[in-house]
Formats: C-alpha cells, structure tokens, sequence
C-alpha cells in the first residue's frame, strides 16, 4: 500500500510563488515502494524521474480556460495559431505547427525531409530519435538511420560524418538529413556548443544535407548559453521544441521550419492522427509557459547544481556526479557498482528506512530513473521548489553516506 | 406622435406600508409622459384586522408611444421615500435593428422592455429615444470605432462583423459545418481544471484512466486507449490488427477510412486494403464480403486479415446500421476467423436513434472506436476499445506514432463530463436535424431537396439538382446575407455548411445549436426559394 504523499510545489513562474499545496496521487504499482518502514506521518515526495512530470499551475489553468477556441482542424483555432507564431518567432523560422508530442514532431520532421524512397538519415547513436522513438523514423518513413558515435559533451565527430555520408552506388540508401539533440539527454542534458552547430551546418551544407534539431529542451540550451534560441538554431532547417517539459505545459510540442514545409508538416499530422480540435486548450498551457515558465528556467539549472554540489561533498565515492558536465536540469549520478547498482539506489531513495527520519529532520521520499548499469538520472523542473531541492539534499547525502560505509 | 390617453394601470404587491403614501410617476426618455401623481388615499383598506389589499389601480394621464405595453409592477421599497415608479414599459421592436443608428450594434436584449448593445456589452431600455442617446455617447462611439487587429474569428452565435465599405453587421451565424465545432462550456472547463492530473506516458493520469475504463465498460469491452484524434484511433485499430506484413483489410468504399484517412493505412500503416460496395443504408453485402477474402495459400495475394464497418455511415448520411445486420456481419466474421472493427465516430449517435445501449450495437465488434470530439462536444480527443492484449499493442502503436501525451487527464475530464451530460441530450441534436430537414421538405423545392427518412441522427444531406443550383453555390447562398433576405426575416442570419460533393450539402447539428439557431436557420432555409427556384 503506498503513502499518499503531500507534494509543495513553487510558484511555478507566477512571478509572486505562490505556494499551491498539492496532493500526491496514490500510486499504483509503478517502481518501488513509498514510504516503507516508520510509523505515520506525511512523506515529502520528491519525483525527479523527468520534466514531463509538471502539472499546470492555477495560472496555467485560468489562460487555458481563456483561451479562445475554434477547430484547429480547419485551420480555425487562433490560440494555436498564436502559439505557433509565436514560436516560430522565437526561433526565426517562418512557420510552425503545434502537435501532440515531441516524437510526432520528430517524426513528421524525419518523414518530411526523407520523403522519398531509400533516404538516410544520420543521428548521433545516443539521440532520442535513435534510441526511445521506437524506430518510427524506419518503421512509418522506410528511413534509413545512420548513427555516428556521441561524443560525451553531446556531439560527434564531423570526419565521421563525412566518411558516413555515400553517394552514387546503388548498394547505398540516399543520404538526406543530420540530426542533433540539444539540449543531449543521454548525455545528461549536455548544451551543444555554438561553434560546434555552426561548424555542423557549414558541413551539411557542403554534403547536400538537410539539418533538423530535436531541440525538446532547447530552452534550457538557451537559457545555459545565454543567447537566444533564434542563434542556436539560426542555420537549422527545421526545429521542434517540447513544451511538455521544463516549460511545464500538459501536452505538445511545436515544430517550426519553412512555411511550405510546415504546409506539408500539416498534412503528415493530419495523417498520422494528430490533427486535434479545440487544442487552443492545450496552446494556450504553451503561450502561458513561454511567458511565465520559460524565464525561470535557469532555477531548475541551478537546483540541479546544488544537487551536484552536495553529492560531490559526500565520501566514499558510492555515488559521484560531475557538477561541471551538468550543463542544465539533467544530473547524472555514476553508482559504483561495488556498493550499489542503479537499481538499488533508486529504490533506496524511494524508501523512508528507520531512523532516516531523525537525521534527515523529515521523511522524504526521492524518485529518480536508472537509466544503465551505473547510471541514474534525476531532472529538476517547475514543480520542484527550493525546499523540496534542500530535502532532497539531506536525503541524499544521508544515504550517500550510509551506502559508502557499506561496501558489498 | 403621441397620443395622450388615459390609461388604467393596475399596481400589484402592495404593502401596508405603502398605504397613504403617494408615489410619483417619472417619465420616461422616450415618451411624453406627463408626470403625475398617485394618490393611494382613495384606497379601501380592511382595516387593521383584515386582509391588506394587494392591488389597486390608478389611472394616469400619459402619453403612450405606439407600441408600447402596459405592465403591472410590482411596488417595493422604503415608504418614507417618495417612490418613483414605472407605470409602463416600451418593448424591443425587432425593425430597429436596420435603422442606421443601431445598426452593427442593437439587439434584443433579455427580457423584451429590454435591448443589448453588443458594443458596450450593456443591456439597455427599450426605448427608442435612450437608444439614440447611448449610440451618441462617447464611451460608445470610442468602443465602436476601436478596431480590433486581431478579431476573434467569426464564430457561431451573434457575430459583429465589419463588411468591405467598413459597415458594421450584427449576424446569426448557426455553424452546421460539422460537430466537430463544438466548444467546451463553462462546466466542461472547470471540470477540465479540478482533473487530478499525472503523466500518461508513465500511465499515471487518473483521469485518462478512469476515462478509459468508463468507456471500456460502456461497451462492455475489456481496456480502452484515449488518443488525440478519431484518425489516429482508426489507424491504430487497422494497425493492431493487421501486425504483420502483407495484410490486407475490406472497408467500405464510401467508409471515413477509405476516403478520409489520407490513405493512412497504406502510407503508414503499410497496410493494403480492398473496397466493398456500400448500400444507401451504410450496410455492404455480405455475400459480396466472402468474395474478397483473399486464399491464405495464394503467394499473389496479401493476407485478409481485418473487416471494418462505420455506425453510424457519415457519408450514407449519419444512418444508423441495423442491429441485426451488424449480427449478421459479426457471425460471418466469427465463421471466417477475421476481426471486426466498428469505427465509431459517432456511436453514442447510432445508440440513441437506434433506442439501444453502444455495447450492445458492437457487441460482435472486436474492436471499436469513439469519438469525443464530436456531438459530445469534447475538444479533442478519441478512444480505442478492445481485449487488454490489443489495447496493449495499440498502447505501443499510440506511442511511435507521437500519440502519447503527459498530462492528458486535462483533456480526458472534458470526455467524461460530455459523457455525463451532453450524452444524455443527443436527442436534441436529432431534433434539430430533423426539423432543418423539415424545413427544406415543406418547401417543396426541386432544386434543394432532402429525404426526411434518412435522417437518423444529426446528419442532413441536401440534394441539390446541378440544374439551378449546386453544393457550392448553396453553400455560398447560405453563407451570405442579401438585403431582401434581411428585411424579410428582420435578422441577418449566417447557415454554414459543407459541400460534400458536386451535389450534397452537409448540415450537422450539435451541442452549440440552440432552438434559436434551429428557428433561424429554418427561416433562412425557407428563405431560399427566392433563390432557387
């Protein structure tokens, strides 16, 4: 039986934070156990499995129920269509069509500039669109991916690319498009380089190749960078952003580009059963992100950096970070095998033990995802407020602690 | 011109209080009413121990403008205060509206003595003379001469809307487009905002799931899938079905899916299909059926692998499938080992002119889907029904396809508050469709004409006869206002429909029809035989 665990969330961007106590939902089933051991009491539930976690704030909530509405499908919805001028504003691209996810608007991308039969495409063999995408790219477009060796900081290598890309012998597919992630979840929400993009574009242009960035959290890139999201994708063919995530919103993503690509973005939603509705319900959650989330992005940044900090404090070195390769709202722990494996890391940090309670002041309880056999990911956001941050803080060090006196 | 008479009035409510007190009559702006007083000493009353005497009536000298209406008042107040009471009230007269003063602006307002400036979003007297003045008041003319950059978009309801020669036009635009135009109400959107909300992509919304099992049960099915659209909830089920390579799936030609899909089972879905000749009554033969099902030791042939049918048929008109036919489809395909899928767009339609429950019209469907963007009025959203074996691979199709959605309870709370309440009044939507279909039939046009028996739930296909007139023009007639057309009918009245052929003219009603709509766009049908004759 799980506790029902009360969660504080901040004042999600509303300029005066406002505190909107929430209450957790019951689990059902989901990983590991909640506030196990210990009599009673209320359990601070600290989910940090991803960004998509945020729910609308009661800011949120009042534009969404604003918003006017008509049927997008018809082209009638001008909150959608604000949201996509706005967006493709931002990033100085002409056009941009709202979609229900980030990997429809990879999706349509991928499909758009392959779009005849036997294209490549070339990605980073760690990329979303490669990995987590469920091979949509080959199974809906019959496109080809190539994937080129990630490179820690989130890039690859351009001679690499180079070599990779054949023309002209019928054994090859045809070579069509790159693709980049940036922010680099794998990598643990690494920023791209500016001069490395630039440098990327000089080279697609050279090979004849279109270039699309999944920018899902592009945001946070921009807001890591301090330049603006119109430079980070200045010489990018096409461009989707999640707002989904770190920008708190419930649903959607957009997808920006050329305005007759986006004609032909469209139309692929239409076909794979995006086209939605009255969605200015949900384009309203993005334009309210976009004005109030967006500038506070940074926070999330710099909660991750507290995290990084106060692992890194902790001796015994059974969970160590890199608060330097923490870039934005992505830390990755490293679990020395030897006392821990992600998986148990995870589930400790789930759970209250006895005694944590009088040494971490409360019980909190941590979620985070174990994403390989070292590796565990945790990802700050909108609903994760400064106390929440220094609760975790204890926890983790507290349990650090305990796990690097125990070696197995 | 005034005409000055003595009037009766008869005063109602009277308190003891009142008694002995006189009340002074106040003029209206428009009238010429002569002030005067009422004495209520010539009143009888019984006296301290008896009953209090209600009413009274006075006579008055006044000056009536035609057209107004005597009322009874009721008096209430403070008796130490000398009261001012209105003795009559002067009602909305609808040929106002085409004066220039009052054009683009005056309406009628909630009650009849009352009249609305959609300018100032104000309700005012009826009266002529203080319409006038508000018009010439400055708050007014600023807000009238404001024009907007971005005007929201011509919607259904009272519009104002400026024409080429910058005139201002207040229209009764009634949407039949589709009922996909439906928007959410106040109640919708707050149930929307009290959802408990989780992220669906780690199946942690509880208002997606309580969403999906109430659906699931409602057609006595195993799980159910909430996904944005009706077109991705057919794809997925054709998809589901048809896993592996080389499938081949019999859908009607006239089907959603074979003509509204973007071809969507073949260019994602690779799946191949093959049509089967519907009948006006959106059914196909059976017989005919069994003769495209393919032989599974033919190396020239793809593998059948999945039959579907459409109830209601949207392009037969919205007709709801016989149940015994459905019966019979679902034994046939139980005899020839081969799925069945019902799209059901508008299920909860077909059940309610069909008087029985959805489960029980897909009882023999192995799948089903629901749409709840629709007449029930939902923004967006659709469902998969299904065993839990098949929700589970559609859950996986839902995901590739960029169907999976995070905090998608918001949406999903809107679907079940359509289904507790605007479910429930589908009816209305039939009515509605009837009576325009009704309309059209009393008019006994040749060149518009529509066959009442065939609509069976919100549906109207006009037919037009290509000769003096067609959809498009129809259409176009519809959709614009011609000067006799707003005398005779004293409302400036905007019917938007869909042309779906060469020859067929769509009407479907919807939740946002009111019966005004209905009386309007009736009167606008009827209207038409200037134009088509």
């Amino acid at each position: 039986m799980a506790d029902v665990a009360e969660k504080t969330t901040n004042g999600n961007g509303d300029g005066g934070r406002e505190e909107i106590k929430v209450e957790g939902e019951v689990k059902e089933g989901g990983g590991g156990g909640m506030g196990v051991g210990g009599g009673g009491g209320k359990t601070r539930l600290v989910d940090l499995r991803s960004d998509t976690l945020t729910c609308p704030s009661a800011g949120m909530k009042k534009a969404m129920v604003e918003a006017i509405l008509g049927d997008d499908v018809l082209g009638e919805d001008p909150t959608v269509n604000a949201l996509q001028e706005r967006m493709a504003q931002l990033l100085g691209k002409e056009s941009g069509v709202f979609v229900p996810s980030g990997t429809m608007a990879n999706l349509i991308a991928v499909l758009i500039h392959c779009d005849r039969r036997g294209c490549e495409v070339f990605v980073g063999d760690n990329c979303h669109i490669f990995l987590w995408e469920q091979g949509g790219v080959a199974q809906f477009g019959g496109v080809h991916p190539k994937s080129l060796k990630t490179l820690p900081d989130g890039t690859f290598s351009l001679t690499e690319l180079r070599q990779a890309v054949r023309r002209d012998n019928v054994h090859f597919p045809r070579p069509a498009l790159v693709c980049v992630e940036n922010t680099h979840n794998m990598e643990g929400g690494k920023v791209l380089p500016l001069s490395w993009l630039d440098e990327l574009a000089v080279t697609c242009r050279e090979l004849g190749l279109a270039l699309h960035m999944d920018g899902a959290r592009l945001l946070n890139a921009s807001v890591c960078l301090g330049v603006s999201p119109e430079r980070i994708v200045r010489h990018f063919d096409s461009v989707s952003v999640c707002l989904s995530k770190g920008l708190g919103a419930p649903v959607g993503s957009v997808l920006v580009s050329s305005a007759q690509f986006i004609e032909r973005a469209k139309r692929l939603r239409k076909g794979l059963g995006g086209g939605m509705r009255q969605s200015g319900v949900l384009a309203a959650a993005g334009l309210y992100s976009l004005q109030h989330v967006y500038p506070r992005l940074s926070q999330d940044h710099q909660h991750v950096q507290i995290i990084a900090k106060a692992v890194n404090e902790c001796v015994g070195g059974a969970v160590t970070c890199d608060p330097g390769g923490a870039h934005t709202n992505i830390l990755m722990l490293t679990c020395d095998p030897a006392c821990v494996t992600p998986d148990q890391f995870c589930l400790r940090m789930e759970t209250v033990e006895e005694g944590e309670e009088e040494a971490v002041g409360e019980r909190v309880s941590c979620r985070m995802i174990s994403i390989n056999g070292t590796t565990v990911r945790l990802v700050t956001h909108n609903d994760i407020s400064s106390d929440d941050v220094d609760a975790l803080v204890k926890k983790l060090v507290y349990v650090i602690n305990s796990l690097s006196g125990s070696q197995r | 011109m005034v005409d000055r008479k003595k009037k009766d009035v008869v005063v109602t409510n009277m308190k003891e209080e009142y008694i002995g007190h006189s009340i002074e009559v106040t003029p209206f702006a428009d009238s010429e009413i002569e002030g005067g007083s009422l004495s209520m000493g010539s009143l009888e009353d019984g006296g301290p121990a008896g009953a209090v005497p209600t009413q009274m009536t006075v006579s008055v000298e006044e000056g009536i403008e035609e057209g107004a209406e005597m009322e009874v008042v009721e008096m209430k107040h403070s008796p130490e205060k000398k009261r001012k009471v209105r003795i009559y009230s002067q009602k909305f007269r609808k040929e106002w509206i085409h004066l220039k003063e009052f054009q683009g602006w005056l309406t009628e307002g909630i009650t009849d003595d009352r009249a609305h400036c959609t300018v100032c979003d104000k309700e005012l007297l009826a009266g002529k003379s203080e319409l006038i003045k508000h018009s010439r008041g400055k708050k007014h003319r600023t807000l009238a001469a404001k024009s907007n950059p971005n005007p929201p978009p011509v919607q259904h309801g009272l519009s104002r809307v400026i024409d080429e020669d910058g005139m201002p036009h207040l229209l009764r635009i009634v949407d039949l487009r589709s009922d996909t135009v439906t928007q959410p109400s106040r109640e919708m959107k707050k149930a929307m905002m009290e959802a408990t909300l989780g992220d669906d992509v780690f199946s942690e919304d509880p208002t997606v799931k309580t969403l999906e099992d109430r659906v699931a049960q409602m057609l006595q099915k195993e799980a159910a899938l909430f996904v944005p659209s009706g077109t991705m909830a057919n794809l997925i089920c054709v998809m589901t079905h048809c896993w592996g390579r080389g499938s081949e799936a019999i859908v009607g030609d006239q089907s959603h899916l074979h003509l509204w899909a973007q071809g969507g089972m073949a260019q994602i879905g690779s799946v191949h299909h093959r049509t089967i000749k519907n009948l006006p009554d959106g059914t196909f033969s059976l017989n005919e059926v069994r003769g495209l099902v393919r032989d599974e030791h033919d190396a020239q042939s793809p593998l059948t692998s999945l039959i579907c049918v459409e109830n209601p048929h949207h392009n037969a008109g919205g007709k709801a499938i016989p149940l015994n036919w459905m019966d019979e489809l679902g034994a046939m395909c139980s005899e020839l080992g081969l799925p069945l899928h019902c799209d059901g767009a508008r299920l909860i339609n077909a059940s309610v002119a069909l008087g029985t429950s959805p489960a029980r019209i897909v009882q023999a469907c192995d799948s089903v889907s629901l749409c709840l963007n629709k007449g029930l009025g939902a923004p967006m959203g659709s469902l998969v029904i299904g065993t839990k074996e098949f929700i589970a691979k559609a859950k996986r199709l839902r995901k590739v396809l960029g169907g999976g959605l995070h905090q998608s309870g918001i949406v999903a709370a809107a679907g079940l508050w359509a289904l507790d309440h605007v479910a429930p009044r589908l009816s209305w939507d039939h009515t509605h469709a009837r009576a325009l279909a009704q309309s059209v039939c009393e008019e006994h046009s040749s060149a518009v004409t529509v066959n009442l028996k065939d609509v069976h739930t919100n549906v109207v296909l006009l037919h037009c006869d290509n000769i003096r007139v067609n959809a498009k023009k129809l259409c176009q007639r519809l959709a614009s206002v011609t000067d006799e057309e707003s005398e005779e009918l004293s409302e400036q009245i905007v019917v938007m429909a869909l042309a779906i052929s060469d020859t067929t003219v769509r009407l479907v009603t919807h939740c946002d029809i009111r019966k005004e709509d209905v009386r309007s766009a009736t009167r606008k049908l009827k209207c038409l035989k200037y134009s088509c004759r």
